[in-house]
C-alpha cells in the first residue's frame, strides 16, 4: 500500500485538506470562498460553455453513425434487462440530494426572482432554475464521463482509470504519462471532498428529521455528532468485507421508498396543481434548457451575480466533481448497451425523473406559500435542513413520513459513501478491481473525516464553496477526456 | 492595472491556452500513436 506515490499522495492532500478543516475550520470556509469566489468570476464563461458543449456533443454523439457503436464486442448484448438498467440509473440519479434540496431549492430561488418578477411567474422560473440545475446538463457531464470510462474499458481494452483513455490515445509518452497521473490524483481530490459535502448534507438532514420525530428542541450539536457516530459505523463495517449485493438492495430500498414518497405526496396533496406545475415546468424547461446553459448573467446586478455563483456554477461543478465517481457506477451496468442507448437512458430518464421530483415537492411549497400562506420561507432562511419535514408535517402520516425520510437519507450516505470508497480505492490501486480491504477502510476513514470538517463548518454555503474548490480543476479533466474519445472515434471511423 | 485584474487575465489566459491545446491535440496526427491498435471491433478488450 505505501509503495504507490499516487495513493499516498492522494490521502496526503486530502487528510491534509481534512486535518487543516478540523484545526481551523473558519479559515478553511474563508479560503475556499475566496479562491471559488475568483475562479468563478472570472471563469464562470467557461464552465456555462463546457457544460453545454458535453450536453451538445451527447446530443451529436447519440444521433449520429456513432451512436451504433457497442460499449464491449459488436456482438455483445447488455448485462442487464432495459427495465432493471432503467431503474439502476434512477439508483444513481436519486441521492440524498434530492431528499434534502426538493421543497427547498425551488423556494431559495422563488425568493430571489420574485425581487425581479411577479410573484406568481416567480414560481414558473424557480422550477425552470431548478430542473436546470438537475436536468440535461447534469446528466450530460455524468453520461459523457461514463461513456469514456466505459468505451475506452468494454470496447478498448483498457482499465477503469481517468488516465486510461489519455494514454490509449496519445501513446506512452513522458508528458501524456504525467497530465494521466495528475488526472487519477485530481479525481481521487474532488470524489473525496464532494462525498465529504454529501456526507455532511445527509447527516444535517437525518438530525432534523429525528429532531421532528422526536420533537427534540433543535440546533444540539450532541445529537449531529451522535448521528455522524452511527453513520461512521454504519459504512464502515461493509468496507471490511465485499457486500457488492447488499449495497444495491441497500440502494434500491432507499430508492423505492423515496419514490413511494413522492407518490404519496402527488396524491395526498392538491394533485391537479401538481400535475398542471409538472406539465407546465417540462415544457418551460424544455423550451429554455438550451438557452439557459449559455446564461452567464453578466448584465444582472451583483446580488442576481452572487446567486448565480452560489447556485448554478456551484451544481455543475458539483456534478463535474461527482462525474468520475457516478461515471464507473453506470458504466460497469452499461456494458453491451449502443452509445445512442446509454446517452438517451443516462441522459432522458434521470431528468425525468428529476422534473416529477421537484414538481411534486417544489409544488406543494408554491401552493402552501401561495394559497394557504404558509410560512414556508421563514422557514426556509431560518432552517434549509429541515424543510422537507416542515413540509411534511402537513401531510397525514406525518410520522411515518419523515421516518421514511430519515432511513432513506441514511441509506443513501452510507451506500454513497461505500461505493465512493471503493471507487477511491480502485483509481488509487492503479485500476485494482479487487482493492484490499485496509486501502478502502483508509479511504472510508479520510471521508468521514472530510464529511466531519463540513460538518463543523456549520453551514450548507461553506459546505459548497470547499466541494467546489475541490472540483474546479476537474473541469479542464473532463475536457480532455472528451478530446480523447472524440479522437478515437474519429480514428476508428464511423461504423458502417 | 489592478491585482484582480491582473488575476482576472491570467485565470483566463489559462483558459484561452487550454483550449487552444484541445484543439491542437484533437487535430494533430501523434504520429502512428493515436487511432492505431486493432480496429474497432471491440475485440481488444479486455
Amino acid at each position: 500500500m505505501f509503495k504507490n506515490p499516487l495513493l499516498l499522495l492522494a490521502l496526503a492532500i486530502t487528510g491534509a485538506i481534512a486535518l487543516w478543516g478540523l484545526v481551523d475550520t473558519a479559515g478553511l470556509s474563508t479560503m475556499a470562498a475566496r479562491l471559488v469566489g475568483l475562479q468563478f468570476t472570472s471563469r464562470a464563461w467557461f464552465i456555462m460553455l463546457t457544460v453545454s458543449f458535453m450536453l451538445i456533443v451527447s446530443a451529436w454523439l447519440a444521433l449520429s453513425p456513432y451512436g451504433r457503436i457497442k460499449l464491449g464486442s459488436d456482438d455483445e448484448e447488455p448485462e442487464f434487462s432495459t427495465v432493471s438498467w432503467l431503474s439502476m440509473l434512477f439508483a444513481a440519479g436519486m441521492g440524498v440530494g434530492l431528499l434534502y434540496w426538493g421543497t427547498a431549492e425551488p423556494l431559495t430561488h422563488f425568493l430571489m426572482i420574485s425581487e425581479y418578477e411577479d410573484e406568481r411567474r416567480s414560481a414558473g422560473l424557480a422550477l425552470f432554475v431548478t430542473n436546470f440545475h438537475w436536468g440535461l446538463h447534469a446528466w450530460a457531464i455524468y453520461a459523457l464521463t461514463g461513456l469514456v470510462i466505459a468505451y475506452f474499458g468494454f470496447r478498448r481494452g483498457c482499465p477503469s482509470l481517468l488516465s486510461a483513455p489519455i494514454l490509449k490515445v496519445f501513446g506512452q509518452g513522458r508528458w501524456f504519462k504525467a497530465i494521466g497521473w495528475l488526472s487519477d490524483l485530481m479525481a481521487i481530490v474532488a470524489i473525496a471532498i464532494g462525498l465529504g459535502g454529501s456526507v455532511a448534507m445527509g447527516v444535517f438532514q437525518v438530525k432534523e428529521g429525528v429532531e421532528a420525530l422526536f420533537g427534540l428542541t433543535p440546533g444540539g450539536g450532541g445529537l449531529t455528532m451522535v448521528i455522524f457516530a452511527v453513520l461512521c459505523l454504519s459504512y464502515l463495517l461493509p468496507l471490511t468485507m465485499d457486500l457488492s449485493r447488499g449495497m444495491a438492495v441497500l440502494s434500491n430500498t432507499a430508492m423505492i421508498i423515496a419514490g413511494g414518497l413522492m407518490i404519496f405526496i402527488l396524491l395526498a396533496g392538491p394533485t391537479y396543481y401538481l400535475m398542471g406545475g409538472i406539465v407546465q415546468a417540462a415544457g418551460e424547461y424544455l423550451g429554455g434548457a438550451l438557452v439557459q446553459g449559455f446564461r452567464t448573467f453578466t448584465f444582472m446586478d451583483e446580488n442576481v451575480g452572487s446567486w448565480f455563483q452560489s447556485w448554478t456554477l456551484t451544481y455543475m461543478v458539483w456534478w463535474l466533481a461527482w462525474a468520475p465517481f457516478v461515471g464507473v457506477f453506470i458504466a460497469r451496468i452499461s456494458r453491451g448497451r449502443t452509445i445512442r442507448e446509454f446517452l438517451c437512458g443516462v441522459i432522458l430518464v434521470p431528468t425525468a425523473f428529476s422534473i416529477l421530483w421537484f414538481g411534486v415537492f417544489g409544488g406543494v411549497g408554491f401552493y402552501g406559500l401561495l394559497n394557504d400562506g404558509v410560512p414556508y420561507l421563514e422557514v426556509l432562511q431560518e432552517n434549509v435542513s429541515g424543510m422537507t419535514f416542515f413540509v411534511l408535517q402537513a401531510f397525514p402520516l406525518h410520522q411515518l413520513t419523515i421516518a421514511a425520510v430519515v432511513v432513506a437519507a441514511f441509506l443513501f450516505i452510507v451506500t454513497s459513501v461505500v461505493s465512493a470508497a471503493f471507487v477511491l480505492s480502485m483509481f488509487s490501486t492503479g485500476g485494482d478491481l479487487n482493492p484490499r480491504a485496509k486501502v478502502r477502510l483508509t479511504w472510508g476513514v479520510i471521508l468521514g473525516a472530510l464529511g466531519l470538517v463540513m460538518i463543523l463548518s456549520g453551514s450548507i454555503d461553506a459546505v459548497k464553496s470547499i466541494i467546489a474548490l475541490g472540483a474546479l480543476p476537474f473541469v479542464f479533466i473532463v475536457i480532455l477526456l472528451v478530446v480523447c474519445l472524440l479522437k478515437d472515434l474519429k480514428a476508428q471511423g464511423r461504423p458502417k | 492595472m489592478t491585482i484582480s485584474h491582473t488575476l482576472d487575465m491570467i485565470l483566463n489566459l489559462e483558459v484561452f491556452a487550454f483550449v487552444g491545446l484541445m484543439f491542437w491535440l484533437y487535430f494533430k496526427d501523434f504520429n502512428g500513436k493515436a487511432g492505431k491498435g486493432s480496429k474497432d471491433d471491440g475485440s481488444d478488450r479486455n
